[in-house]
């Protein structure tokens, strides 16, 4: 149900065995597109995670190009790991243009939600009805799906 | 014949317009002959520039332009050190005895004059810069060490523009100094210059109608900086000078885009120039400059 997906490993293996930063459009669109052959590779996956922990530096074009345009386009929900604040400087305000919204897992598992106010409320209440989180008592988030 | 265009003895953003001045009285054809040779300071701003001069100035046709280099044996080793000529060399007849030049790493050249052709520079580039400016950045101008990856980010951005919209290649340098003369405190500054077609061909197609009788340089750079439109109807588009603002906002910086004949910028409040210049001289493709100022001293 749910799939993992390494974007350093993606990066790596689609664009440079080198860099670990996800920088320009070029590079954006080679790892979107091998992202989106994944997920339409597990057609039961209903949450993907995408993980970011070894990626350096995310700058807005690769924000655009493979997290807001994944949001637009797949049909799974997509849940970001391993996400610093570099990262999320450049993904929050592309998101939240886009009036789009993407689910956030911190290191101890509590969700957060990046984006559009609308688009977050709306996306934790498709979670919490699909059984795929939770609410905390403290009123916080966590997947439940495994 | 040739044409004398000269080098500002201080060349930077203020005296680059009295240099495009020159540069746009040569005529197709005619060989120009860009003398420094009394030059005592420049900016990353006017090394890049004078880069972009020469590109064009080949693309006008006719014999390789000359350079005659700076003679201040100082400025000269500045100018070497910061990889002005490894990159000139292939632009221009290089008169003058060029020193060798030594490693940076003691340097606070934290760039040196890169060129950017194609998406690969700007890994390269963003890769270069990460591992040279968060100690300057942290250390020298106070910024919280988590704004190294913002910084990354604007110049990658920054970068970006020239791959996605010059149509071709330009150059980049970083550097952090002591501005003692505007500022009175330590910056760091991002100068990326090209040749290319600049925002208002860029943008016309999909632009000029909105703007109608207003349309021109300086309606294509409010477009681009202030609306943050593209020539690409992709709605994600734009994000790239949209985020160098708002990093530029948290840590007080400037940005100024030059292209054609018009000059647009976001002027904090410890700078002097005013947010839109029209009517300069010519100069083609774009020119843009990031300053980040150090953090919490004493205004000027």
């Amino acid at each position: 149900m749910i799939q993992r997906i390494d974007v350093h490993e993606v990066l790596q293996r689609r664009v440079s065995g080198v860099y670990a930063d996800l920088v320009t459009r070029p590079t954006g669109r080679a790892v979107r597109e091998d992202i989106e052959r994944t997920i339409a590779a597990d057609a039961q996956a209903r949450v993907t995670v995408i993980d970011f922990t070894r990626v350096g530096c995310v700058d807005y074009s690769c924000a655009d190009e493979i997290v807001a345009k994944l949001l637009r386009d797949t049909r799974v929900i997509l849940l970001l790991r391993g996400i610093n604040d570099g990262h999320r400087e450049a993904i929050e305000p592309v998101v939240r243009s886009a009036g789009l919204a993407v689910v956030v897992e911190g290191p101890d598992g509590a969700l957060d939600v990046l984006g559009s106010p609308d688009a977050a409320a709306h996306l934790l209440d498709q979670l919490v009805a699909q059984q795929l989180a939770a609410r905390t008592p403290g009123g916080g988030f966590f997947l439940t799906a495994a | 014949m040739t044409r004398l265009v000269e080098v500002p003895t201080s060349f930077d953003d203020r005296s680059f317009d009295q240099f495009a001045g020159a540069f746009a009285q040569a005529a197709d054809g005619e060989r120009l002959l860009f003398d420094a040779h009394a030059a005592e300071w420049a900016s990353p701003y006017g090394l890049v520039g004078l880069l972009a001069a020469g590109q064009a100035a080949a693309r006008r046709g006719g014999d390789k332009p000359l350079l005659t280099a700076p003679t201040n044996g100082d400025v000269l080793g500045y100018w070497a050190r910061a990889g002005f000529f490894r990159e000139a060399s292939e632009l221009f007849e290089i008169h003058g005895k060029i020193p060798r030049t030594k490693p940076l790493e003691e340097s606070d050249v934290l760039l040196d004059v890169t060129p950017v052709r194609a998406a690969e520079d700007v890994h390269q580039v963003v890769s270069r810069i990460q591992e040279r400016a968060s100690a300057i950045l942290a250390v020298k101008l106070g910024l919280d060490p988590k704004a190294t990856m913002g910084f990354a980010m604007a110049l990658s951005e920054a970068c970006q523009n020239i791959v996605e919209h010059a149509g071709t290649g330009g150059w980049v340098a970083v550097q952090s100094y002591h501005w003692r003369r505007r500022l009175g405190r330590q910056v760091v500054v991002i100068a990326v210059a090209d040749a290319g077609v600049g925002f208002r061909h860029s943008l016309e197609p999909t632009q000029s109608k909105r703007f109608g009788d207003r349309w021109g340089d300086g309606a294509a750079l409010e477009a681009a900086l202030i609306q943050g439109t593209s020539r690409f109807r992709d709605p994600g588009r734009g994000q790239g000078l949209a985020g160098i603002r708002r990093y530029l906002s948290r840590w007080d910086g400037k940005i100024s885009i030059r292209s054609g004949t018009a000059r647009i910028a976001i002027v904090p409040k410890w700078d002097d120039d005013v947010p839109m210049r029209e009517g300069l001289p010519p100069f083609p493709g774009a020119q843009v400059l990031i300053i980040i100022p150090e953090q919490g001293s004493a205004t000027p």
